[in-house]
C-alpha cells in the first residue's frame, strides 16, 4: 500500500546513499513519474505559484481598467473575461489546491511521522488530473474564452456566445477529482499511517485542519462535478435543467453551486488556520493555547460549512423562511472562528516571540482574518445583507478571507517550511519587508472596497458612476503596492535557491516531527523512527548564539521525555 | 452585554415611530431616502460598533503581547504561560454566540419589514432585459427611468426577458434578483420628492452579472408628489400620440434609439448588432448573402416574398429578432413586442431612412423638418 514496506536495496548500502529527496534520483522522468509525496508537493507548489502569477496579472489588469469610469484599457467584453478568469484561476487553480495539495502533500506525511501518503500512485494521478484541468482551462482561452463569472450562473452561462464555457467546465470537473483524490488520500493517511505514539490529540493542529479539509473535499466536491455536468448537458443538448425557457429553474443551479462552493470556502481557509496555529506556536515558542478548542473548532467549521450555503442567495428569490433559517445557521460559523482568533492571540501571551518572516505573516493573518470574519456579520444579517449583497462590500469581505487569510496563510506556511523544502534559508529582512509591503498594499486595496460597496457600488462593473472613482483609484494603487510586495517575496525565494545559506534541520526551534529530519528531508523522510512527543512543548529550547535562534537542547529534551513518560505511567 | 441589547431594542423601537427624513451620506453609507433605510442603517451601524470593539480588543492584545513578550537574542524560553483555560474559552464561545443571536433576531425582524409590502401599494411593472429596463404603469405609460409617487408605498413587480438581473436602489436600501420565468417583487416608500430632473434622481443599478452591458443598466429613480406624478403619468402615456406624424422620426426617433444604441451604432462601428449605417440603401438594393443561412435581402423582401416591404422586415426584426440573423451576429437581441408600439416602430423606421440628418450619437442635426419626409412617413401608417 505504501512505500513503508520495503526499503530499496540501494538504501541499505550506505556508501551510495543519496542525502535528500531532491538528489535521490535525477532526470526529468524521476520527477514526472515520482511517487514521493515531497516531489509531488514541490511540483504542485510550482504549478500553483505559476497559476497565482497568471491570476495576479489578471487582477492587475482589472484594477488598471477600473482606474477611470468607462474604457481605460480594454472593452467591456474583455473586462468581463478578465474578472471571470481572475476568479476561476484563483479559486480552482490556486487557493483550493495551494495548501492541501501543495504544502499539505509535502508536510502531512512528515509531520505525521509516515514515509509517504497512503496511496502514492493516487497522489501522482491527482497531480496529473490537476495538470489536465489546468490545460482545459488554458484551452478554453483559445476556444474563445468565457465571460460567465467564476460562478457560472444560469441561464447566462448556458446562453452566452463565448466558446470557452464547455472547456473550462470540463477543466473544473477534472480539477474537482484531483481535489477529491487528495482529500481521500489524506483521510486514509491520517487514520492509518500514524506511527506508534502519534495519538489524535498529539497531532499538530495543521494535521487536524488538513483532516477537516479533506472531509469537506471528499463530501462536497462531487456535488460540483454533478452541477457542471448538468450545465454541460444543458448547454450542449438543450435539456432544460436550469434555463426557464426550457422549463428549468435558475435558482436550483444556485443551490447546487453553493452547496459545493460554500464548503469550498472552508477548503481554502481551514488549512490556512492550521498553518497559523503552527506558526504562532512555533515562532512564539509557546505551547498553543487551548489545543482541543482549536482542533474541534476545525471540525465544527467543516460540519457547519455544509448547512449555510443559502446565505449566498438572500436576494435570489429564495423564500423568506429559508433566508431566515440560513441566516441563523450562518452565524454559527462565527463561533469557531472567534474561538480560533482568541486562542491564537492568547498563545502570544507569555510567549517568547521571534518576529521572523513566517511570524509576520501569522500576525498579518490574525489582523486580516479578524476584519474578514467580522464583516461577515454584516452579510449574515438579513436586512443589512439586502443592501450589501452583490456590491464591493462582498468583494472586499471575501478577499479579506480568501486572500488576506487563506493566501497569506499559504505564503506564511511557505516561508515557515521553505528551509525544510529546499534546504536553504532566505534573506529574513527582505522577506519581512515583502510581508509588510503586501500587508499595506492589501489593506489599501481592499479596505477601500468596503466603503465602495456600502456606498452602493455593485460588483462586476466595467463602467461606474464618477463619484466612485476616488475609491477605485486608491484601490488600484493598493493593488500595485501589493504586486511590488509579491515580486520582492519571489525575489527572496529565487535568491535563496541560488545562493541561500544552508538550512539547519530545525531553524525555528519547532517541535513537530518534520523538524526532526534533515533539511531537505531524505527520500524516506526518517532514517530512524521518530520519537513522538508533545509537539507544542518548547521548554527544551535554548538560545544558540551561532545559529542566532532557538535550538532544541538534547539534555533538556531527554529530561522532558523522561518527565512525560513518568506522567503517563 | 445586557445594556447593548437594551440599547438596540430602544433604538429600534424609537426609530419605527420617528418621522421619515432623508439621512445624508456618511463615511459608510450613501444617502438614505426610503422609510426602510433608517432601520437598515441603524442595524449596520450597531454591527459596525460591535466589530470595532472586537477588532480593537484583538488588535490591542496582539500588539501588546508582541511588544511585551518579544524575544531579544539570548532570552530564555518562558514556560509559565497557561496551556488552556476552559472558563475563558467557553466565555469567548458563548458571549459571541449570544451577540450573534441578538444580531440575527434584529436583522430578521428588519428583513420581514423590508420584504412585506403594505396592502395599499402602487404597482409598477418592471421588465429587465439585456441591457436595460422598462417601467410600465397601470395606465399603459412606459418609461426608461423609474418615476414614482411620494408618500406612498410602491411595489415593483419584476420579470426578466432573458437572464438573471437584479434591481438595486442604494438610497432605498432595497435589492431583489429578477429571475426569468417567475415574478419577483420589491417595495419601498420615499417621502421626499426629488422632482423630474434626472440628475436629482437616485441611482438604480443591476447587480446580477448579465454580460456586456451589465454596468450600463443604471437608471434613475425620480420621486414626485402625488398630483405631479398623476400629471406625469397621463403625459407619459400619450407622448408618442402628441407628436405629429411627420415629426415623429426626429422627435421620437432619437429617444427610442437611446435604447438601441448600446448594440447598434450609427457610424459603422461594430457592436453586438449590425450598425444602422446605410441600412436603408442595403435593404432596397439587391446585394449578396446577408443572413447566416446564406440568404440575401432580395430573397426575403419583395412582393410575394416573406416581407412585402423593407418596413415589414424592420418591424418583424424588432418584434421577432431571432428569426433572421445577420451573418456573424448572435441571437442576443431581446424582443420589443409589447414595449414598442406601432408608432414607436414607425419612428425608428423613419430615423433609419434619414440617417444623414443625425450625428453619430443619434442627435438630430437639422433645425427644420424637410418636406420630403412627409409623404414617406405617411405611407407607413397602417
Amino acid at each position: 500500500m505504501t512505500t513503508i514496506v520495503t526499503p530499496r536495496p540501494e538504501l541499505l548500502d550506505t556508501s551510495v546513499r543519496p542525502d535528500n529527496y531532491l538528489t535521490y534520483t535525477r532526470g526529468f522522468l524521476s520527477w514526472a513519474l515520482t511517487l514521493d509525496h515531497k516531489r509531488i508537493g514541490v511540483m504542485y507548489m510550482s504549478a500553483v505559484l505559476a497559476s497565482f502569477f497568471v491570476g495576479g496579472v489578471f487582477a492587475l489588469l482589472l484594477r488598471t481598467e477600473l482606474l477611470t469610469p468607462g474604457r481605460t484599457i480594454v472593452s467591456a467584453d474583455t473586462y468581463n473575461q478578465f474578472f471571470t478568469l481572475h476568479g476561476a484561476i484563483m479559486v480552482f487553480l490556486v487557493i483550493i489546491p495551494s495548501i492541501p495539495a501543495a504544502l499539505g502533500n509535502f508536510i502531512l506525511p512528515i509531520m505525521l511521522g509516515a514515509k509517504d501518503v497512503a496511496f502514492p500512485k493516487l497522489n501522482l494521478f491527482s497531480f496529473y488530473l490537476w495538470i489536465g484541468g489546468a490545460l482545459f482551462t488554458l484551452y478554453s482561452l483559445a476556444a474563445g474564452g468565457f465571460d460567465t463569472g467564476w460562478t457560472f450562473y444560469t441561464p447566462y452561462s448556458t446562453t452566452t456566445t463565448t466558446g470557452g464555457v464547455i472547456p473550462v467546465l470540463t477543466g473544473v470537473f477534472i480539477l474537482g477529482f484531483s481535489s477529491i483524490f487528495t482529500g481521500l488520500n489524506f483521510i486514509v493517511t491520517v487514520h492509518k499511517l500514524r506511527p506508534p505514539g502519534m495519538t489524535w490529540f498529539r497531532m499538530p493542529l495543521f494535521l487536524w485542519a488538513l483532516y477537516a479539509t479533506a472531509i469537506i473535499q471528499v463530501l462536497a466536491t462531487p456535488v460540483l462535478a454533478i452541477t457542471v455536468c448538468l450545465l454541460i448537458v444543458e448547454r450542449t443538448m438543450n435539456i432544460g435543467i436550469f434555463n426557464p425557457s426550457m422549463g428549468g429553474d435558475p435558482v436550483l443551479y444556485q443551490h447546487f453551486f453553493w452547496f459545493y462552493s460554500h464548503p469550498a470556502v472552508y477548503i481554502m481557509i481551514v488549512p490556512a488556520m492550521g498553518i497559523i496555529s503552527e506558526i504562532i506556536s512555533v515562532h512564539g515558542h509557546r505551547q498553543i493555547f487551548g489545543y482541543r478548542f482549536i482542533a474541534f473548532s476545525s471540525i465544527a467549521i467543516a460540519m457547519f460549512s455544509f448547512i449555510v450555503w443559502g446565505h449566498h442567495m438572500f436576494v435570489s428569490g429564495q423564500s423568506g423562511l429559508m433566508n431566515t433559517i440560513f441566516s441563523l445557521i450562518s452565524f454559527s460559523v462565527a463561533i469557531p472562528s472567534a474561538v480560533k482568533t482568541f486562542n491564537w492571540t492568547m498563545t502570544l501571551y507569555k510567549g517568547t516571540i521571534s518576529l521572523t518572516a513566517p511570524m509576520m505573516y501569522g500576525l498579518s493573518f490574525i489582523f486580516l482574518f479578524t476584519i474578514g470574519g467580522l464583516t461577515g456579520i454584516h452579510l449574515a444579517t438579513l436586512n443589512t445583507d439586502v443592501h450589501l449583497h452583490d456590491t464591493y462590500f462582498v468583494v472586499a469581505h471575501f478577499h479579506y478571507v480568501m486572500m488576506g487569510s487563506a493566501l497569506i496563510g499559504m505564503i506564511g506556511g511557505l516561508h515557515h517550511w521553505w528551509p525544510k523544502m529546499t534546504g536553504r534559508m532566505y534573506n529574513e529582512k527582505a522577506a519581512i519587508a515583502a510581508c509588510i509591503i503586501i500587508f499595506i498594499g492589501f489593506n489599501v486595496t481592499f479596505f477601500t472596497q468596503f466603503m465602495l460597496g456600502s456606498q452602493g457600488m455593485p460588483r462586476r462593473y466595467y463602467d461606474y458612476q464618477p463619484e466612485f472613482q476616488i475609491y477605485h483609484v486608491i484601490s488600484t494603487i493598493g493593488a500595485y503596492i501589493m504586486a511590488c510586495g509579491f515580486f520582492l517575496c519571489a525575489a527572496c525565494f529565487v535568491q535563496s535557491l541560488l545562493g541561500g545559506k544552508k538550512a539547519p534541520a530545525n531553524p525555528w526551534g519547532g517541535r513537530s516531527l518534520e523538524w526532526q529530519c534533515t533539511s531537505p528531508p531524505p527520500h524516506d523522510n526518517f532514517s530512524s523512527p521518530p520519537t513522538v512527543g508533545n509537539c507544542y512543548d518548547f521548554s527544551m529550547l535554548r538560545w544558540d548564539e551561532k545559529e542566532q535562534g532557538y535550538v532544541v537542547d538534547k539534555e533538556l529534551e531527554a529530561l522532558a521525555i523522561a518527565a512525560e513518560a513518568r506522567g503517563h505511567s | 452585554m445586557l445594556s447593548t441589547l437594551t440599547s438596540i431594542f430602544i433604538a429600534t423601537a424609537s426609530v419605527q415611530t420617528a418621522p421619515p427624513v432623508v439621512t445624508p451620506a456618511d463615511f459608510w453609507l450613501p444617502i438614505g431616502a426610503s422609510v426602510q433605510a433608517h432601520n437598515v442603517d441603524l442595524m449596520f451601524n450597531i454591527i459596525n460598533y460591535i466589530c470595532y470593539f472586537f477588532f480593537v480588543v484583538v488588535l490591542a492584545m496582539m500588539v501588546w503581547f508582541v511588544i511585551k513578550y518579544r524575544a531579544k537574542p539570548g532570552t530564555r524560553i518562558r514556560t509559565d504561560g497557561m496551556t488552556h483555560h476552559t472558563v475563558l474559552e467557553l466565555s469567548w464561545s458563548v458571549i459571541p454566540l449570544l451577540i450573534c443571536i441578538a444580531i440575527f433576531f434584529f436583522g430578521f425582524t428588519g428583513y420581514v419589514d423590508l420584504i412585506t409590502p403594505p396592502k395599499n401599494s402602487f404597482d409598477v411593472n418592471v421588465t429587465a432585459f439585456k441591457w436595460g429596463w422598462q417601467f410600465k404603469y397601470p395606465n399603459g405609460a412606459q418609461s426608461d427611468n423609474l418615476v414614482v409617487p411620494s408618500n406612498r408605498p410602491v411595489r415593483l413587480v419584476m420579470r426578466s426577458n432573458d437572464v438573471l438581473h437584479c434591481c438595486f436602489i442604494p438610497a432605498f436600501r432595497v435589492k431583489k434578483d429578477i429571475v426569468p420565468g417567475r415574478y419577483s417583487t420589491l417595495w419601498f416608500q420615499c417621502d421626499i420628492p426629488t422632482g423630474i430632473e434626472e440628475k436629482n434622481g437616485y441611482h438604480l443599478f443591476c447587480t446580477e452579472y448579465c454580460g456586456t452591458g451589465h454596468s450600463n443598466m443604471n437608471r434613475r429613480v425620480m420621486v414626485l408628489p402625488q398630483a405631479e406624478f398623476d400629471e406625469w403619468l397621463v403625459k407619459q402615456a400619450q407622448w408618442l400620440d402628441e407628436i405629429p406624424d411627420d415629426e415623429l422620426y426626429f422627435k421620437a426617433g432619437p429617444k427610442i434609439y437611446a435604447r438601441c444604441q448600446q448594440c447598434h451604432s450609427l457610424d459603422g462601428t461594430v457592436g453586438l448588432g449590425p450598425s444602422w449605417q446605410g441600412v436603408w440603401t442595403r435593404l432596397t438594393s439587391p446585394g449578396g448573402a446577408r443572413f447566416s443561412d446564406g440568404k440575401s435581402y432580395a430573397d426575403i423582401i419583395g412582393p410575394g416574398k416573406e416581407y412585402a416591404t423593407p418596413e415589414d422586415y424592420i418591424r418583424d426584426s424588432i418584434y421577432n429578432p431571432g428569426k433572421h440573423l445577420v451573418a456573424t451576429y448572435g441571437n442576443v437581441m431581446p424582443t420589443f413586442k409589447g414595449q414598442l408600439t406601432d408608432r414607436g416602430v414607425d419612428s425608428v423606421i423613419g430615423m433609419m431612412k434619414h440617417l444623414d440628418e443625425f450625428d453619430a450619437k443619434g442627435a438630430w442635426t437639422k433645425t427644420l423638418p424637410p418636406a420630403a419626409a412627409k409623404t414617406e412617413s405617411k405611407s407607413e401608417q397602417k
